[in-house]
């Protein structure tokens, strides 16, 4: 009679483990009105609600991309593009498949005269979510191990069978390489926005008097490089002849909330 | 050390610092970003083009479409050009947008943001203005826009077989020219034809072609090069080396046209005369029978202008639908997965072939969209020809169900045929599926019935399975909760990954067990029992002698290690066994006393300890 509830609990917490489940917050009553009052057009009233939902215990390790996707929404009618296109890609980076998030993202950043990123990052992840391709492919990687193992210690070794238990490995745990890889959520971390109402210029050495070596638009992802107290030396990408330079933190935002929930 | 050695180094180290030097030249380029209007006032009905110039790199990120509204301004190509002068080294991308005005007015194209060379710059914002009236076409001013090659066409490296030198001096005019051959001279704007580009060369001079075939001007549009054809051909009794250039033209301002000669830039051999004094036969004998001093000779190869004549497109009977299609084309469309999950959405792809402008075309219009959500499509283009003038142009839509669906939406197409000189609406039906919006039930696919109860209400989001909002810029209902980290990045899932590695070797090792047990055990374990089995038979004696003595022997070889002693001891038990299997007695019972030596010799009592 024990075995049932032993069971469930056990899978439940496989489910936990591998955070396939979405945990399910009770939906405040604030966050439902905030929403009837940002469809009827009241932006600059629910801006705060949204804010304070995300200081929320709920969103201390988590995230919703429904929230940051809605307080997007709620600075892109007060006219705030830049804070606009930051909540975007927060919501984007929670659930990159999260279309209206994407088509939003590509408005802003239009209206700010960024060009949209689009690559195959971007694109293979508006079909699966990266978490899938991790964790499917990791169980898909394993059972094939697992097949292989048991393949191997048979009297008979069929060679068919583990040409298969081999592309199983091989495609498993590939897949969930290759959403590791495309995961934005990987790089989060050293990326920020940059939040300030003008151009942000970009200096030789941290300090305020130092020469300038270029300027970025407001919206702009830039990566983090190194921190020296208050300023950050940023990249504009990747590839060699990227832009690169001293900013002041107070000119970017993190694009991970610094509190996980609120910025 | 030898010259030829002196010499091969020397190359070898030129072309070492030319490899090293090229990439820093490249690098160490300024790059500067510009934007310029074709016409900066147009009237409605025409199109203008925008090109921005990214000087100093060979790659850059611009956006697909500008938004201005009222205008419709769409990327339709690129072109590369990659210059060397001197050893210094400069590249630069033209950009060139279709600039198509939806009303009249006054407008101004804000800077676009371009990223190269991983940085980031703008250009400056342009003033364009659109009038009702049609204005006088003033011929454009005459200028070079120069079309790039694609890399990996042999212009530069074009060198035509090496010909014996004639000795008479060649006639320049026949010795090289060009011909350029369009089909139609009248065309409408956005039309694209075919244009054709031959250079010939006398095969008898050693040609090399330096550079870019130099063609079109402001006003028209030319699409790319692909290779050249090279063929042979004869003319007036000489033979010349053909270079063949197809590729497509289109133009963009209606009036009257003049393109300038398409020109390709070459050097060729030209045999020259000896100095004076050395005009003697002897000389020439001495040169190897060359007949003088060859001489290069710089030549810029032209064809024969062309004079186009470009119609606007008639406002009149100008579909709603209409975004810049000129061509022949037909629509077909399909539903990816006609059976969505509740709130999954659909995809309708719309594909439309024939020929004509693809890069310059804008959507399909969706109709019957009551009840659906849709999102501007992704495109993708399916080129038949290696200019890209046929060919089917997929538009993905992406649609959600804000009500159960049994039909997809219809599509709307329209296209100017310059054939007929007709716009032509085509129409595709809607197609059937079955998708519902996210928490309803989806429609019985037997009956079609939708449910009679409304769908409760996703406020919560506890009945969506994926959350949409109800119209575009609506908020989302309903709150999922997901981690910053990525499954690598937390505990749990290397915890799990681990306790996989842990369960696996459990599984190997537990195999290798039972596999070791069912073939009975290891082989010294196997060792043992066979030794404890011939010692309990050789001591019970209840076997004839002929399996004693076999026994005998298997457990000599067992128990004793190689020695003089055990070679014996083999030798005797194999000459007893002999006689008694050759003999009679190998199936009678071993006699006691005869029983007693053979244990004594193999050491062996009933009382004595286990073989090791």
């Amino acid at each position: 009679m024990m075995k049932r509830p032993l069971l469930q609990l056990f899978f439940r917490l496989f489910l936990l483990t591998l955070s396939l489940d979405s945990i399910r917050a009770g939906l405040p009553e604030d966050f439902a009105s905030a929403n009837g009052k940002l469809s009827s057009g009241h932006a600059d009233e629910v801006l705060s609600t949204y804010k304070t939902l995300l200081t929320y215990p709920e969103f201390k390790t988590l995230g919703s991309a429904e929230i940051w996707y809605n307080r997007g929404l709620a600075e892109m009618q007060t006219g705030d593009a830049v804070a606009a296109s930051l909540s975007f890609r927060r919501a984007l980076l929670l659930d990159p498949a999260l279309l209206p998030a994407r088509v939003e993202l590509s408005k802003t950043l239009g209206a700010l005269g960024i060009p949209v990123p689009n690559g195959w990052k971007e694109r293979s992840m508006q079909s699966i979510h990266p978490e899938t391709m991790i964790v499917g492919g990791a169980v898909i990687g394993w059972i094939g191990a697992l097949a292989l193992i048991v393949l191997l210690f048979q009297a008979s070794r069929k060679k068919a069978l583990i040409v298969l238990a081999l592309t199983l490995i091989v495609v498993g745990h590939g897949t969930s390489l290759l959403g590791t890889m495309a995961d934005p959520r990987r790089t989060a971390r050293h990326q920020a926005v940059l939040t300030a109402k003008e151009a942000v210029t970009l200096r030789a050495t941290p300090a305020d008097s130092a020469t300038e070596s270029g300027k970025l638009d407001p919206g702009t992802l830039v990566n983090i490089l190194s921190q020296n107290g208050a300023w950050w030396y940023v990249s504009t990408g990747t590839r060699s002849g990227a832009l690169q330079g001293w900013i002041h933190s107070n000119t970017a935002t993190s694009l991970l909330p610094s509190s996980k929930g609120s910025s | 050390m030898k010259p030829f050695r002196i010499i091969k180094l020397s190359a070898f180290a030129l072309i070492l610092l030319t490899g090293l030097l090229l990439p820093s030249r490249l690098h160490a380029a300024d790059v500067s970003v510009s934007a310029e209007l074709s016409h900066p006032q147009i009237s409605q009905g025409e199109m203008a083009e925008l090109q921005i110039k990214v000087s100093g790199a060979q790659q850059a990120d611009v956006p697909q479409q500008i938004q201005v509204n009222g205008l419709q301004i769409r990327l339709t190509g690129q072109s590369t050009q990659v210059q060397m002068v001197n050893f210094k080294v400069t590249s630069s991308v033209v950009y060139s947008y279709i600039v198509m005005p939806l009303r009249t007015g006054n407008f101004t194209i804000p800077g676009v943001t371009v990223m190269a060379d991983g940085r980031q710059f703008r250009t400056a914002e342009l003033s364009f203005s659109v009038d009702d009236s049609r204005m006088a076409s003033n011929p454009p001013p005459p200028s070079s826009s120069q079309m790039a090659l694609p890399p990996g066409i042999p212009m530069p490296g074009f060198q035509q077989q090496r010909a014996r030198p004639v000795q008479q001096q060649p006639d320049e005019g026949k010795l090289v020219f060009g011909e350029i051959h369009c089909p139609k001279k009248t065309l409408y704007a956005g039309e694209m034809t075919p244009v054709e580009i031959r250079y010939y060369f006398d095969a008898r001079y050693p040609v090399q072609v330096r550079g870019r075939v130099d063609f079109g001007c402001e006003g028209i549009l030319v699409e790319r090069f692909p290779d050249p054809k090279q063929t042979r051909e004869d003319r007036d009794g000489i033979t010349y080396n053909v270079l063949t250039f197809h590729s497509l033209l289109s133009a963009v301002k209606p009036g009257s046209l003049d393109v300038a000669p398409a020109k390709l830039d070459c050097e060729i051999e030209i045999p020259g005369g000896l100095p004076p004094g050395f005009d003697d036969p002897v000389f020439r004998q001495l040169m190897g029978g060359q007949p003088g001093i060859s001489q290069s000779k710089q030549v810029t190869v032209k064809t024969s202008g062309l004079h186009l004549e470009v119609l606007p497109l008639p406002k009149e009977g100008r579909p709603e639908s209409f975004a810049g299609a000129v061509g022949e084309f037909d629509i077909d469309s399909i539903v990816s997965n006609p059976h969505p999950a509740a709130g999954d959405p659909a995809n309708l792809v719309v594909k439309i072939g024939g020929r004509g402008n693809f890069k310059g075309m804008g959507a399909p219009v969706l109709t019957q969209t009551e009840g659906w959500r849709s999102y501007p499509p992704n495109d993708k283009f399916d080129s038949s020809d290696e200019l890209s003038y046929t060919g089917v142009k997929s538009f993905d839509f992406t649609l959600i169900a804000q009500q159960a669906q049994k039909e997809s939406p219809g599509c709307e197409f329209s296209y100017f045929d310059p054939t007929t000189a007709k716009y032509v609406t085509l129409t595709s039906k809607p197609l059937p599926l079955v998708a519902s919006p996210g928490g309803a039930p989806t429609v019985d696919s037997g009956t079609g019935a939708t449910p009679s109860s409304p769908p409760p209400s996703n406020s919560t989001g506890q009945n969506s399975t994926k959350n949409v909002p109800a119209k575009e810029g609506e908020p989302l209902p309903g709150i999922t909760l997901r981690s910053w980290t990525t499954p690598m990045q937390r505990s749990e899932f290397l915890i799990a990954t681990l306790a996989m590695f842990v369960a696996t070797a459990a599984l190997a090792g537990m195999l290798a067990y039972w596999k070791i047990q069912s073939q009975g055990g290891t082989a010294a374990s196997r060792r043992r029992k066979q030794i404890a089995e011939l010692r309990s038979l050789l001591i019970g004696g209840s076997v004839d002698a002929g399996a004693s003595y076999e026994a005998a022997l298997e457990y000599t070889e067992l128990v004793l290690p190689p020695s003089e002693k055990r070679d014996d001891l083999l030798s005797g038990l194999t000459a007893r066994r002999d006689l008694l299997k050759y003999g009679s007695g190998a199936s009678l019972p071993l006699p006691a006393l005869e029983h007693r030596d053979l244990l004594e010799s193999l050491n062996l009592t009933p009382s004595s300890p286990k073989a090791p």
